[in-house]
């Protein structure tokens, strides 16, 4: 029906459009005496945390699903969700590690530092784009359903880390053999290996904060998700995933910020967790930092998150 | 508009006893809709409006060119709608393709905001429309899962109510496979009855009795009358006029974002066929 074609003289009738509409004191009286509620409000911040808690098993299941389909369509199946990284994490070793030495200045086991570095920027990656890509690759699901729609970026989070699970171990073994190589310095298997856990869940509380902030910006701006991979690329060479920030960016003045900024702090906490690095000792500041930022992020997120509740599925 | 539709306007004698602003009707309401205006952001779009567009020469397309078509276009889906329904009423919508039947369900449903206007509601509707694919990657198991959590059932009432859904929906051992190889009428059966197993206050149906055989539309509304009696408000929006008269009570007719009819099944769509034939006539004539 345009314009084009009611203009011709043979054009099919309609009747006038009904120029109706309530007047707005009768309508508030109306909404009141019937006990409605007006759609598409923003629901205030109290509440809606309530009902995210409600739906935390929706939250869960979304999460797995996501997780399985997301390798589903290959022969291999859920296997490269272990290979990908280990391929990822080659390519590094042997690139950095090897042929450009980079990954060796002031480290003594290369192959775990580089390992555990792409294995933990790997998920917090993933993580920012799962986020980012939340609101407008279900917008199926938005758009028949009516839920919190920050449902969707923990899902989105929560997925990377279901993946990232068996993906841990095998970060474990490989560190822990690379320690046999002759090249390289041991590896032990001790108490501090348990604080691999909270640093783990430290920068998951921090990836959700961030895919928050990613989820509410793209969805509004969707120029910016071509904008992400190159952050992304900025902040892998600013967070010493395959080298010593410490030895090659400690010597300028701001080298500081480069080795307090959240992403570092948390690699720092996973390696000295794991890793006998003399360069990476167990460090009381950056537990407190590590807890800060997540915090800080968290909160920060859901609350911009939150505030464009009412904008989500408009396009 | 074009002088015709304003000829119409003078001549429709309907028109006339609608003043500007109404009173809302005082019975027990479930939805009120005000003066509703809903636009998309369309990026990249060069032509606005519905239908399809005009042929062009490759100079008339040259000559078009410069600076006339911005990235972002604003469509008008919806211009200015206001009713009110009460509990208990199965309210049909029938329209043209395009005419913003389905935006109007999803303004409706909260799931697509307002540009302006209000809509009030008695609780959450559901809506289901057969567009609506929830994951098609994953099996139909995982997806009444996602589904029915979604719509706010607890993981015990989704498991209390599988079985009832899967035999619902006919699906039987394709429950496994993913949705993605599903014939069309089974994903519409399944998202029926996933959606149908809450029980809302308020349920939107978007063309998915069209998927269904003829058993499945009597078991549908047989299910539709339930909610109904249950002092729900149901809509149906489909193109099929025989559906609408078999199971509403009410007919709105949208066109071009507008409300132009509304009122009883029988009169409006005794109207919207002699329309349809008009047009049908129209476009014989073209050819």
């Amino acid at each position: 029906m345009t314009v084009g074609e009611a203009g011709s003289a043979a054009a099919p009738e309609v009747p006038a459009p009904l120029e109706r509409v309530f007047d707005q004191a009768s309508v508030d009286r109306a909404a009141r005496e019937n006990g409605l509620d007006q759609v598409g409000v923003r629901p205030r911040l109290v509440p809606y945390l309530k009902d995210l808690w409600t739906r935390r098993a929706f939250i869960k299941v979304l999460a797995i699903s996501k997780a399985y389909a997301e390798n589903q369509n290959t022969y291999l199946g859920q296997l490269w969700a272990l290979f990908s990284p280990i391929l990822n994490a080659t390519v590094y070793v042997i690139i950095f590690g090897f042929i450009l030495k980079v990954g060796r200045e002031g480290i003594e086991n290369t192959i775990a530092f580089i390992v555990v570095g792409v294995f933990m920027f790997r998920f917090f990656e993933r993580s920012v784009m799962a986020g980012a890509h939340s609101v407008n690759k279900n917008m199926n699901l938005v758009r028949s359903v009516q839920f919190p729609r920050a449902v969707l970026p923990i899902a989105g989070v929560l997925a990377e880390l279901t993946v990232l699970g068996p993906a841990l171990v095998v970060m474990c073994v490989i560190s822990y053999f690379s320690g046999f190589l002759p090249i390289a310095g041991t590896v032990t298997i001790d108490a501090y290996w348990l604080l691999l856990f909270p640093a783990v869940g430290l920068m998951w509380i921090f990836s959700t904060g961030c895919a928050f902030l990613v989820a509410r910006w793209v969805a509004i701006t969707p120029d910016l998700d071509n904008l992400l991979p190159h952050i992304m690329r900025v902040l892998m060479y600013s967070s010493g995933v395959i080298f010593s920030i410490d030895r090659y960016l400690g010597q300028f003045s701001w080298g500081w910020i480069v080795e307090y900024q959240p992403v570092a702090v948390y690699l720092y906490l996973v390696r000295s967790a794991l890793l006998n690095e003399p360069a990476y000792p167990p460090d009381g500041t950056m537990w407190l930092l590590g807890v800060g930022w997540a915090a800080v992020f968290a909160l920060v997120g859901f609350v911009v998150f939150w505030r464009g509740e009412e904008r989500y599925g408009r396009d | 508009m074009t002088d015709i539709e304003e000829v119409d306007f003078e001549v429709d004698p309907e028109d006339l006893d609608n003043s500007p602003v109404v009173r809302v009707p005082s019975d027990e309401l479930s939805l009120l809709v005000n003066d509703l205006h809903v636009s998309y952001r369309v990026f990249g779009a060069k032509k606005v409006g519905h239908g399809p567009g005009r042929k062009q020469g490759p100079l008339a397309k040259l000559l078009r060119r410069g600076g006339r078509a911005p990235a972002i276009r604003e469509v008008k889906a919806i211009r200015g709608i206001s009713f009110a329904a009460r509990h208990g009423e199965a309210i049909g919508i029938i329209g043209v393709n395009g005419s913003g039947k389905s935006t109007l369900l999803r303004a409706i449903a909260g799931l697509i905001p307002p540009a302006s206007g209000t809509v009030h509601v008695a609780s959450n509707p559901a809506l289901l429309g057969v567009n609506a694919v929830l994951m098609k990657d994953l099996s139909g198991e995982r997806n009444i899962m996602i589904g029915a959590l979604a719509l706010g059932l607890t993981p015990k009432q989704v498991q209390e109510r599988y079985q009832e859904i899967v035999d619902f929906a006919e699906i039987g051992d394709f429950v496994n496979l993913p949705m993605k190889s599903y014939s069309s009428g089974m994903g519409g059966r399944l998202r029926f009855a996933i959606s149908a197993s809450a029980v809302p206050d308020i349920l939107m149906i978007d063309e998915a009795l069209a998927t269904g055989d003829a058993g499945f539309r009597a078991k549908s509304k047989a299910r539709m009358d339930e909610i109904r009696q249950a002092a729900g408000t149901v809509f149906l929006v489909s193109h099929s006029l025989a559906t609408i008269q078999s199971m509403c009570t009410r007919v709105l007719w949208v066109h071009d974002g507008q409300l132009v009819m509304d009122g009883e099944p029988k009169e409006v769509c005794a109207r919207y066929k002699t329309f349809v034939q008009e047009k049908k006539k129209r476009a014989k004539t073209l050819h």
